[in-house]
């Protein structure tokens, strides 16, 4: 007892930090501050956002809103068509985007590694075009279909969104599919099975979780997207599910309702912007509870 | 096959080492046991008999200290190759030693009750057995130390003589024993000196065999060959 | 001394069995890395053949050419002959299906398929042949009896394999390997990811399937070479230096190289 008394002084000024450390010490705690900061203004920004989507758009729900068509000011008109039109144009978009989307990404992971410059060139490409700004994908499918075809269509809004969503799932599936360790490639093939076999039975479904969260990822990022559908399928006042003529959906009617001077069709925008942003939410949700399992 | 390079575990190496250095220890003291033994024989050394017997003791912890080591290396370390050999052999090794020190600790016990009245007892034939097997001992233990296989197939071959020796001597001692009963009492002793004099010229064979096989990875044959067999088994040495 | 740790040179230089697999001067090149010379090796059928050595020895690149592994990657070649059952097989016209079907192999991380633990058998299986449902149900059952697995997962068939213990997957692996009814067992170091326990049932599971199968181990553990095998082949900087009975290899064995990796002398 009295031996460690008298080392004590000694022994505290070997654990007594110097000033750097304090230094050090403060500008941790000022970092993490900053931060927490940051966080908080992002999350009350958002927050705000969807109160303000809430308080606006919640009144204008109702069986009518879902149900009736688009109509002109003061007659009771609803969303039903723009949101039939976006669930076919979405829909028929990842018809065509994830099949192509995940056949180019097996391609790169599983044949395009190392030195394959072809394989190079489309990893690439496929990068640039998932920054590419979507009205100049808008403007291309306008040119590519619009034009030969003399008239806007489903179909071509379909393939604008469908566009936009193949470099999403060409990079997620490519990523999911490259963290498949090679022992599980090699021990398929150590059984005798074919490389396709091997690709699609192990590769693949011990990957699919990843390539799933990839898919709704992009289903998330094509639903709210209006600028590549202005040129595309116009949108429609009218029911209409046929896919050769111009097609109503949310994005383009939020986008010509919000700026109009009657009041129920601003309100029609805020609720159909409420739906969208919901719907976005719900498949965020999914995908958390998808990878999560 | 010399093992000119360390073990990559120095501690390992260490206790290798210390392992030869007990070996060798026990070696030396058994040997020079023995040679106090014949020194109380020829000399009726009383002193060198005490010494003789007093060094026991040593030999007996040495011995515990060896196999302590020995289960140690085994169980620690599981040795491969030339040292689970050169462990196993020392283990074994270790008991033929313990056994030669307590032999050599009778005979000089013995030495002391041999009464020679009428000094007609020759002991020259006894003399010359405990010079073979005390030379026998001396190279099996630098055989030993030196891990040198040839040299322990000498000593192996050379335990004829001490065999050969022993027949002489039993022989001679009857004939002594039918002359004169008065004779009996330290004849008898002079007998069982005779024959713990062979016994530890095969505890020496056996550790000469050991060596041996630690060295070389072989056996030795079971049965040491008579006469001209002897060239052949020079040559498979030789060869191994 | 009869310490019965030797055994005479005439049983170790020569295998008395008949060889599984024939390695004639076989020579491996990764690229322009020239990772095997002239290896010539017997794997004698039913026995255990051990191969041990450092690290990038090229022990496990030898493994690797037994199934044709090494055709999943360009730039690896392998020249020389390989005779398996009568025929060389790094001949380009041999079926690395069926080839891969009648040598099995096991890894060195349990790697289970992402499925269930039925299916992970049942896949090899429906690869080759063509099971009603009930013989597939005793093929499993079977398969996973023999690695000792039965009992413990047969309430859980079909629950994915990955909810499995790294020795109950490894396991699992093994039986995956040997459903599809291999003559030759590849091993690259199986238990290296292993605790002891499972390490000593899958050891106690190799001396049965050699009643059957002819097993090639690659293995760092000198120990284990020791235990399982029946013969032991040293491997170093891409030569066979020597080739033995276990029992020779591990007491008395006659190459300086081989002696001083066992006794723990290298470097």
């Amino acid at each position: 007892m009295s031996k460690s008394s008298q080392a004590a002084p000694e022994r505290l000024a070997r654990w007594r930090p110097d000033r750097r450390m304090n230094r050090r010490r403060h500008m941790d705690r000022l970092a993490t501050w900053m931060s927490v900061v940051a966080g908080a203004v992002l999350v009350v920004v958002l927050l705000s956002i969807l109160w303000t989507l809430l308080s606006r758009g919640l009144v204008g729900i109702s069986w009518a809103t879902l149900t009736h068509g688009m109509g002109p000011p003061g007659s009771g008109g609803g969303l039903g068509n723009a949101i039939l039109g976006s669930i076919i144009q979405t829909s028929v978009a990842l018809l065509i985007a994830v099949p192509l989307g995940l056949s180019c990404g097996i391609y790169l992971a599983e044949y395009g590694r190392k030195t394959n410059y072809f394989a190079d060139v489309v990893r690439f490409v496929s990068d640039v075009l998932m920054s590419a700004p979507s009205i100049l994908i808008g403007l291309f499918v306008y040119q590519l279909v619009v034009v030969p075809w003399g008239h806007f269509s489903g179909w071509a809004g379909s393939v604008a969104l469908a566009v936009l969503a193949v470099p999403v799932i060409v990079r997620t599936t490519e990523d999911m599919l490259r963290l498949v360790p090679t022992a599980m490639r090699e021990a398929g093939a150590a059984l005798g099975a074919p490389r396709w076999r091997v690709i699609l039975s192990l590769c693949l479904r011990s990957a699919r979780q990843g390539v799933l969260t990839g898919i709704l990822l992009a289903l998330a990022r094509v639903g709210g997207e209006t600028a590549p559908l202005l040129f595309t399928s116009l949108g429609n006042q009218t029911w209409s599910s046929n896919l050769n003529k111009p097609m109503a959906s949310l994005p383009i009617a939020i986008y010509q309702y919000a700026g109009a001077s009657y009041d129920d069709w601003v309100q029609l925008a805020w609720t159909g912007a409420l739906l969208i942003t919901f719907g976005v939410l719900l498949i965020n949700i999914a995908v958390r509870l998808s990878a999560r399992r | 096959m010399s093992l000119d390079r360390s073990h990559i575990v120095k501690s390992y190496e260490q206790e290798l080492d210390l392992l030869r250095t007990m070996m060798a220890q026990m070696g030396r003291i058994v040997e020079s046991q023995v040679g106090l033994a014949l020194d109380a024989i020829a000399e009726h050394d009383e002193a060198a008999a005490d010494e003789a017997a007093r060094r026991d003791p040593e030999v007996d912890e040495l011995e515990r200290e060896v196999e302590g080591l020995v289960i140690r290396l085994l169980a620690l370390r599981s040795p491969m190759g030339p040292d689970l050999r050169e462990i196993v052999a020392a283990l074994k090794i270790t008991g033929d030693l313990e056994r030669i020190g307590d032999y050599a600790a009778s005979i000089a016990r013995r030495a002391m009750k041999v009464v020679d009245e009428g000094e007609k007892i020759s002991l020259s034939g006894l003399r010359s057995m405990g010079r073979l097997v005390r030379e026998n001992l001396q190279r099996t233990v630098s055989a030993m130390i030196a891990h040198d296989p040839s040299q322990a197939t000498e000593v192996w071959h050379a335990d004829q003589g001490v065999d050969e020796h022993y027949l002489t001597l039993f022989r001679e001692l009857v004939t002594y024993m039918m002359e004169d009963p008065r004779n009996i009492r330290s004849c008898t002793e002079l007998l069982f000196i005779a024959k713990n004099l062979e016994r530890i010229g095969d505890h020496t064979t056996n550790i000469a065999e050991r060596v041996f096989y630690a060295a070389t990875g072989d056996n030795l044959p079971a049965l040491r060959p008579r006469g001209g067999a002897r060239k052949s088994v020079a040559k498979d040495v030789k060869k191994s | 001394m009869n310490v019965g740790l030797t055994t005479s040179p005439e049983n170790g230089s020569s295998a008395d069995a008949e060889a599984a697999l024939s390695v004639r001067d076989l020579n491996f090149y990764y690229g322009n890395h020239h990772a095997l010379h002239d290896i010539m090796l017997d794997y004698p059928a039913r026995q255990v053949t051990a191969m041990i050595g450092p690290s990038g020895c090229g022990k496990s690149t030898l493994l690797r050419v037994f199934n044709r592994m090494y055709d999943l990657y360009p730039g690896q070649r392998a020249t020389g002959e390989v005779i398996f059952d009568g025929m060389n097989i790094l001949e380009r016209t041999v079926s690395l299906d069926i080839l891969r079907a009648r040598i099995g192999m096991v890894f060195q991380k349990p790697t289970p398929f992402p499925m269930s633990i039925y299916d992970n058998i049942a896949f090899g299986v429906r690869l080759h042949e063509r099971l009603s449902k009930s013989d597939m149900d005793e093929r499993v059952q079977d398969v996973l009896t023999r690695v000792a697995l039965w009992n413990e997962v047969r309430d859980r068939l079909r629950a994915p394999a990955s909810g499995l213990s790294g020795g109950q997957q490894q396991r699992l692996c093994i039986a995956r390997s040997i459903a599809t009814r291999p003559e030759v067992l590849l091993l690259d170091e199986p238990t290296s990811a292993l605790d002891p326990i499972s390490t000593a049932r899958i050891e106690e599971l190799l001396d049965e399937l050699k009643e059957e199968f002819t097993i090639a181990i690659v293995t760092h553990n000198m120990q284990q070479a020791a235990r399982c095998a029946d013969r032991v082949a040293f491997f170093y900087m891409g030569r066979l230096i020597e080739v033995d009975t276990a029992d020779r290899i591990f007491t008395n064995p006659r190459q300086k190289q081989t002696q001083d990796y066992i006794t723990g002398r290298f470097g």
